[in-house]
């Protein structure tokens, strides 16, 4: 049961890294890729945080390095830039929930702002919240980024066909 | 003279050629890499500055020592990751092959004019990308139909907007207030009302300049950076403004 639970996170993974993908029309090439870094990357989160209890900032940092890597590696053969892959790959881990509840919490501080214990604890709500987003979606980016910086001179020749 | 005015065709290209890798976003130091690239295939030595909304090339001709100094704006081109790479492709493959001004050109023209990817297949896919992230948030079977149908109207009035060229900020309240309006109809059924309304915005969520104005910012090409973290910032918080819109309403049966 464990692992149906692991594949079908994967596969929604896979469909909302298509989807969020193909907004930004990327080459028909690279869609294959992108749905299965955006797999790996949503089930290794959704591991770490299920089965060895991990909070969601260091799983997502670890994620997005997974992300980072695997489009470093999976870049060359279809000569696509990292950025081309890793962004619609990270796009399915961004914390809707907590962001959607940041908001919430904002309107409802403002509806209650004459009673002092809901207001306080709307307040707090909204600091909580919009904190793990903003961490989330910072080292989301940082994770993936970091090996284009570390390999660069091969993140940089990505897009280099080999020419007779 | 003939010479001269055959090099400016080749800076303005030049200078289009950065213009529009930079409007249809790609990070600024792959930009400068490629625009020099290009430079060098032309043999040239191209000096570029880049701000949020121009950019300013010097080029020197290298046999010659002419000079050439040329100002262009950044025009808003929709994110195209298909240019990103074919372009980039492009620099490497004048390089390589040592290919002429009028071959460069004429593959630049047949990229930059491909089509993008079929309006409705995208519509199918948002829709149903939407959806399974309504799963992983944890959604039910019946929240997922919702969030599917919510965001199909609301990515397709993005588009009816975006084909009047209407103010793209007014464009993501709209879209965002008709996509988390419908999805609230999943607070008649006895589902996961709040997962499918926290889900039906997402779509609109500008992730391209979100990372590239981060990537921006550690290369030290600050400016361009903070710019486009600038203008994401601002669409996220048009999202939550037609989200709230709905929140106002329904305020009193989410608690």
């Amino acid at each position: 049961m464990i692992i149906f639970d692991i594949l079908s996170d994967g596969l929604f993974g896979a469909i909302a890294a298509i989807g969020f993908g193909a907004i930004s029309n990327p080459p028909k090439r690279a869609f294959k890729f992108i749905a299965l870094l955006g797999a790996i990357g949503h089930a290794c989160r959704f591991c770490l945080m299920t089965y060895l209890h991990v909070d969601i900032a260091s799983a997502s940092l670890v994620s997005g390095l997974i992300i980072g890597f695997g489009s470093l590696l999976l870049g060359k053969p279809i000569y696509c830039p990292t950025t081309v892959i890793f962004i619609p790959a990270l796009l399915p881990m961004i914390p809707g929930k907590y962001a959607y509840n940041t908001i919430f919490s904002q309107i409802m501080f403002l509806q209650n702002i004459n009673q002092p214990d809901l207001k306080a604890k709307y307040m707090e709500m909204f600091f909580s919240n919009g904190m793990v987003t903003l961490t989330v979606i910072f080292l989301l980016a940082i994770g993936a980024t970091l090996p284009m910086f570390i390999f660069h001179s091969r993140s940089h020749s990505l897009t280099r066909r080999a020419y007779k | 003279m003939t010479t001269k005015t055959f090099s400016m065709d080749q800076v303005k290209f030049v200078a289009e050629y950065a213009a529009h890798l930079m409007g249809c976003g790609i990070h600024t130091s792959r930009v400068i890499r490629n625009t020099k690239r290009l430079g060098d295939a032309l043999n040239f030595d191209v000096n570029i500055s880049v701000f949020q909304k121009s950019i300013i090339l010097t080029i020197q001709k290298n046999e010659t020592q002419q000079i050439f100094s040329e100002v262009i704006e950044i025009p808003a081109l929709p994110i195209s990751f298909e240019h990103n790479s074919e372009l980039s492709g492009l620099s490497w493959e004048a390089v390589d092959r040592k290919l002429s001004f009028e071959e460069i050109k004429a593959k630049y023209e047949k990229i930059v004019s491909a089509p993008r990817m079929n309006q409705w297949l995208v519509l199918l896919l948002v829709g149903l990308a939407n959806a399974s992230f309504c799963r992983l948030f944890g959604g039910d079977w019946l929240s997922m139909l919702i969030v599917c149908i919510a965001t199909f109207a609301g990515f397709y009035t993005r588009l009816f907007l975006q084909a009047r060229k209407i103010n793209h900020y007014i464009i993501f309240i709209v879209s965002a207030f008709i996509a988390s309006m419908l999805s609230s109809t999943a607070l008649l059924f006895n589902t996961t009302s709040d997962i499918a309304l926290a889900t039906s915005v997402l779509y609109l969520i500008p992730g391209v300049p979100l990372i590239n104005g981060v990537i921006d910012i550690i290369e030290g090409h600050t400016l361009t950076g903070i710019s486009r973290l600038t203008n994401a910032f601002l669409l996220i918080i048009c999202i939550a403004i037609g989200l709230s819109f709905t929140l106002f309403l329904f305020t009193n049966r989410l608690v």
